[in-house]
């Protein structure tokens, strides 16, 4: 029993960090919050399908061409529609909001709907961890997610454009005196956080099947985790996802599966009204708003 | 190196810089005096691009607040229209006023920032030598930046200026709010770039008493305006800049 909820918990708060990450890039840098990111995440599933099924590209080949392509996407979403609306906080969510909706529906509407929409684990079977079979995919999350975080980290501190990225999350200005290009950094943290959605959806979209709803949950914790975690605090959102991840499981285990919606919902509002910040965040000016 | 010619920058409606042409040549300290709002700080924004920047940033939003006028030659090239971060490339290097560093990165992260368009190798052959400049800066490596004095903080900002490859350097009041001593260490470490280093320096101050040992010239503005210019004797033996300007 404890075994379960250990592992189980573990693989949970590593989909919902994998899942958070990409969402919190974006935000922690450009200070952009893409509203468009659950949208991305089942177009990169749906792309990987297609590549797969339609085209037949080996699944490899077709996962490296969904990242190049939600690469552009991001990139492309930042040069053409938030450049024009920079700044202007309440655009840039009706931008990526309604422009997430237009993708959302435009697969639902052409009829991308049913269990053949499914993604292929990487490998088949399962290992006995604590007594509990727990089949490879699972495991694989795990391990991409801690893999990611590390990675993450050196990543963030030591290439030029991750601390590029540090600076201009600090103060752009600055940066820019230092020859650092707050558009094209901008649009790089828009593209980056693409691709990221199209990692999480390619590792954990093989657990289910692939459908419009995703997207809706995806952006759901996302914002949970981010919110929690406070908006922009890498530290925040592995902390949050740890948190939420295990009351998650601990509530599908005591209560119901179907409360786990709830666990994130609730976490969120309790955040937003006791310390609207985030555990870790920064945006004091939020606190001082409420 | 850099000539200004007939500058104007407005405000809105207010003027900031009015009808101001200079000349700085190569290998020169040149000091920019003047008080409060005289327009320092707008000048040298100006010649680095941000207020160009500011300009471009605002008209994206939708308003025409800022009006450049006037023409900037720098190494016999037009740079009025050209973006900052293409005058950064090419070693105009502002050091804003009020010591801009990254508080919550360390110092030797500040300065691998500062690295962002240089070699791998000009940064350490950079950090050897703000090390040597300012041996204070040695011990708090890992320190974080926000957590330095201000002096210590001015210091950073100045070796990360030095770090992102200056041909022409700007430094806003680099002594603003400094103990005596530390203006001292400051200034000779200014003097010591310029000759190490062969980099043409524009500083920017509210009293010329401090930088007067080592400017070469001097432009002193009021209200945006040219009022005099002159070598740093010149300046002095004037009576008006000397109650003004030299606290006497
Ligand atoms: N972004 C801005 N928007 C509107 N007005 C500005 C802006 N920046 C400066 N000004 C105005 O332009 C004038 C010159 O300001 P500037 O900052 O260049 O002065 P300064 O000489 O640097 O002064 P200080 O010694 O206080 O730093 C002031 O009247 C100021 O109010
Ligand atoms: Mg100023």
């Amino acid at each position: 029993m404890l075994g379960t909820i250990i592992i189980y918990g573990f693989i949970n708060s590593s989909i919902l960090v994998l899942v958070a990450m990409g969402f919190n890039l974006t935000f922690g840098i450009s200070g952009v919050a893409n509203f468009a990111y659950g949208a991305i995440y089942i177009f990169s599933g749906f792309l990987t399908w297609i590549f797969l099924n339609s085209l037949g590209i080996n699944y490899l080949l077709s996962i490296f061409l969904t990242f190049v392509c939600t690469f552009l996407l991001g990139y492309l979403i930042y040069r053409f529609i938030l450049l024009r609306v920079r700044g202007l906080s309440l655009s840039e969510v009706m931008a990526t909001f309604g422009l997430g909706l237009a993708i959302m529906e435009l697969f639902r509407y052409f009829d991308f709907v049913g269990v053949k929409y499914s993604l292929p684990v990487f490998i088949d079977g399962s290992v006995p961890i604590f007594g509990n079979y727990v089949d490879y995919q699972r495991l694989i999350i795990g391990i991409i997610a801690v893999a990611f975080a590390v990675a993450f980290y050196f990543f963030i501190h030591y290439s030029k454009v991750g601390l590029a990225f540090r600076a201009i999350a600090q103060d752009d200005v600055t940066a820019l005196t230092l020859g650092i290009d707050p558009d094209r950094i901008g649009a790089i943290s828009l593209a980056l956080g693409s691709s990221l959605a199209a990692m999480a959806a390619i590792v954990i979209l093989p657990l289910g099947t692939i459908s419009v709803e995703n997207g809706y949950e995806v952006l759901i914790d996302a914002l949970a985790v981010c919110i929690v975690g406070g908006l922009g605090s890498s530290v925040g959102v592995i902390v949050a996802g740890l948190v939420i991840g295990y009351v998650q499981t601990l509530t599908a285990n005591f209560f119901e599966p179907r409360w786990m919606i709830l666990v994130s919902l609730a976490a969120m509002a309790l955040v937003l009204v006791i310390k609207p910040s985030g555990l870790f965040g920064k945006q004091k000016e939020l606190e001082e708003r409420v | 190196m850099l000539t200004i010619r007939n500058l104007m920058v407005f405000y809105e409606n207010a003027l900031a810089i009015n009808d101001l042409s200079l000349k700085v040549k190569e290998g020169e300290i040149v000091g920019v005096i003047g008080s409060n709002s005289a327009g320092k700080s707008t000048l040298l924004n100006t010649i680095a691009g941000l207020t160009l920047d500011l300009k471009i940033k605002e008209r994206r939003k939708g308003g025409e607040r800022i009006t450049i006028m006037g023409r900037i030659d720098y190494m016999g090239e037009n740079i009025t229209d050209l973006l900052a971060v293409h005058r950064v490339r090419k070693g105009i290097i502002l050091c804003r006023e009020r010591h801009p560093i990254f508080p919550e990165s360390d110092v030797m992260e500040n300065l691998r920032i500062a690295a962002y368009l240089r070699s791998k190798s000009h940064l350490k052959r950079m950090v050897a030598y703000i090390f040597e400049l300012f041996p204070a800066l040695k011990d708090y490596r890992k320190k974080r930046a926000g957590f330095l004095s201000g002096g210590e903080q001015q210091m950073l900002a100045i070796g990360m200026a030095l770090v992102a490859g200056p041909k022409l350097l700007l430094l806003d009041e680099p002594l603003l709010g400094l103990s005596p001593a530390m203006q001292t260490r400051l200034v000779s470490a200014i003097k010591d770039i310029r000759k190490s280093q062969g980099v043409t320096i524009i500083i920017s101050e509210q009293f010329a008493r401090p930088v007067l040992p080592i400017i070469d010239r001097g432009y002193i503005i009021e209200n945006g305006m040219l009022v005099l210019s002159g070598t740093g004797r010149e300046l002095m033996e004037n009576p008006e800049v000397k109650s003004a300007y030299f606290g006497v």
